[in-house]
């Protein structure tokens, strides 16, 4: 432990003492992601701020990564452990397409997602991560995991800084809660049905453009990739930058 | 941890306190009544801190019985919770707060109806048509939530007080020494025989 | 918030300590007047203040007259808070209103001492502000409609209270017209 002087006022009364120093393994870099699952299709979005404290590190910062085998992934939380959390799934995944020559289904990604973060329970990866694909019946899929694995397959899920400000409106426009079949007098709640892509899409862009306003590390930019059997895309839509 | 119920009924008001007077892990005494007459009509029951619970409660029924001397009328219920509420909110910032919480079983004679106050000692006050304080609210509050209806008599409010006791006793950690069972209807105060 | 000609204001009706949930039918929402005021935060200092403005707004009644309006009232709320700058009470306020004389409507929102935060759109306040912006900022819209503020602010409500733990129990609405006060009384999640 490292030693030094400290001079108090009494300046004959020298001494020594020890000083701690304390090194925090996490920090915050902001940010958020959000997935939702359509019948065919399945989009992950994230904005492309990173940030420590007040200060932007990155206007253009992508998290939403295609790991491969039409698989989206994002960790959202501690940008290093986020990374480190892809990679070592991609890793993961080349060594699966070695082993067993085909490719790894959505739930199977997830599975492992779950190894990987419980694998650090103790050290957690300090993130919250998503997936989205298209599941074996090619229906789109979304996977939502804590930071130490547990996991839940859902039609939509936020995560990241403002999750508490897009959560509520998911709730509301993609499953229908507090809706009402509006011819039933209130009787009867609004029926459940897929929504387009380009309603995902608008929900997407007006659940960001909401999160900027309201949320000092939401901005600058939105990138929606969008999955399908046949492959991902990608989409950038700009955010405001203050 | 003390036993404070009170359910609201039909026409009245039953309120039970435990017996037991605990001061850490001893029992110091068995027949200790948690309640206070503060006047012909209303009742307070209280827990909290021993010593400021009985001071808190004598005070308020010297103060309410003094009203009633004065001006030769009593306090009703919710004047008499809004009294209790403001000293204790007044008591909250003060040099040594009271911490005491207490329930006001109270039957208004002008309106021919029962009331029931919880006050805590932040001076929160609800109106509800059962109540409790401290743990027993855990154990007691799903099998009133299941049972409690607003019309029934006060034999039907003492079957469902019998079954928070059943369960408080085989649920709470220390032996409370059974309950002080009292109504407070339009004939004013008395207390029932209970198990 | 504030619509075409009127403004909405709402609160959920749970009142709890911590995790137990102790009545479902706290209003958070008083009027004084025509100017209504929601209070979140310790419910003693909610009862308290409540108390106290009933006070002042019927004073002030008594020696002007007239009912106070909403700018008046917001600064009357401000300066009472202020009043405790080092021992506050622990209230998120929010005032709601259309002023009788010139028909504008009116709302703002304060911090526990008073900051005054004028809003041209929508205020939110308690435990489940972040879910309430969220909802807030996604689903208003300027010049509404008293029907359509109705379903908005409903909406926004249910909706963000739902997202919390310590929020929900049912609500009540309130929207205000410069000769109309409706309120109304939500069904929502018991959990």
């Amino acid at each position: 432990m490292a030693q030094t002087t400290v001079a108090s006022e009494y300046s004959s009364e020298v001494h020594a003492e020890p000083i701690e120093h304390r090194f925090n393994p996490y920090s915050d870099n902001g940010g958020t992601i959000l997935g939702i699952a359509g019948e065919d299709f399945a989009v992950l979005a994230g904005d492309t701020r990173q940030s420590e404290g007040y200060s932007i590190q990155s206007r253009s910062m992508s998290k939403v990564f295609d790991v491969g085998d039409n698989i989206l992934m994002s960790a959202n939380g501690f940008a290093a452990d986020g990374d480190a959390l892809v990679k070592a799934f991609q890793n993961q995944l080349k060594w699966y397409h070695f082993n067993h020559n085909k490719e790894l289904s959505i739930h199977s990604a997830a599975r492992l997602t779950q190894q990987l973060l419980y694998g650090k329970r103790f050290f957690p990866y300090y993130v919250h991560t998503i997936l989205a694909g298209v599941d074996e019946e090619g229906k789109g899929a979304v996977y939502s995991f804590d930071p130490v694995g547990s996991y839940e397959r859902e039609q939509c899920r936020a995560g990241g800084a403002a999750a508490s400000l897009i959560m509520p409106f998911l709730d509301n426009q993609v499953n229908f809660k507090n809706q009402m079949d509006p011819s039933s007098n209130g009787t009867k709640k609004k029926e459940l049905r897929y929504l387009s892509l380009q309603e995902v899409v608008n929900l997407v862009k007006d659940a960001f453009s909401s999160a900027t306003e309201r949320h000092i590390n939401v901005g600058d930019a939105l990138q929606i990739v969008i999955v399908t059997k046949d492959g991902a895309r990608t989409e950038y839509h700009s955010l405001k930058k203050d | 941890m003390d036993i404070v119920l009170g359910i609201q009924v039909e026409d009245s008001v039953i309120i039970a306190t435990s017996k037991a007077f605990t001061r850490g892990i001893s029992v110091l005494k068995t027949t200790d009544d948690k309640t206070r007459v503060l006047n012909d009509h209303n009742l307070m029951a209280f827990t909290g801190e021993s010593g400021d619970t009985v001071q808190f409660a004598e005070l308020m029924q010297a103060n309410i019985q003094l009203h009633g001397m004065r001006e030769q009328v009593d306090l009703r219920p919710k004047a008499i919770a809004s009294f209790v509420r403001g000293q204790l909110a007044k008591s909250l910032r003060s040099r040594k707060p009271f911490q005491v919480n207490v329930l006001l079983a109270g039957f208004d004679e002008t309106t021919n109806l029962p009331n029931l106050s919880m006050i805590d000692y932040l001076g929160t006050r609800v109106d509800l048509p059962y109540a409790a304080h401290g743990y027993a609210a855990f154990y007691t509050m799903s099998l009133l939530d299941h049972h409690y209806r607003s019309n029934m008599s006060v034999d039907d409010g003492l079957r469902i007080l019998k079954m928070c006791s059943k369960e408080l006793s085989t649920r709470m950690p220390i032996d409370f020494k059974g309950l002080y069972v009292k109504v407070v209807d339009a004939n004013g105060i008395r207390e029932v025989d209970f198990e | 918030m504030v619509g075409k000609d009127c403004v909405a204001i709402a609160s959920d009706l749970r009142l709890g300590s911590q995790s137990l949930g102790v009545s479902n039918n706290f209003e958070k929402v008083f009027n004084f007047g025509h100017v209504f005021l929601g209070l979140t935060g310790l419910a003693s200092d909610v009862t308290t203040l409540s108390e106290t403005f009933r006070f002042k707004t019927n004073m002030y009644k008594m020696r002007e007259d007239r009912l106070i309006e909403p700018e008046t009232f917001a600064n009357l709320v401000s300066s009472t808070l202020y009043e405790k700058r080092f021992g506050p009470y622990f209230v998120g306020p929010i005032v709601a209103g259309i002023n009788s004389k010139t028909e504008k409507p009116f709302i703002c929102g304060f911090d526990l001492i008073g900051c005054i935060d004028f809003a041209k759109d929508f205020i939110v306040a308690g435990t489940a502000s972040d879910q309430l912006y969220g909802m807030c900022e996604s689903v208003y819209e300027p010049n509404l409609e008293p029907e359509d503020l109705f379903e908005t602010i409903s909406q926004a409500l249910l909706n963000a209270a739902d997202r919390d733990a310590l929020s929900g129990w049912g609500a009540v609405v309130y929207v205000i017209t410069k000769d109309k006060i409706v309120k109304r009384y939500l069904k929502s999640r018991q959990d």
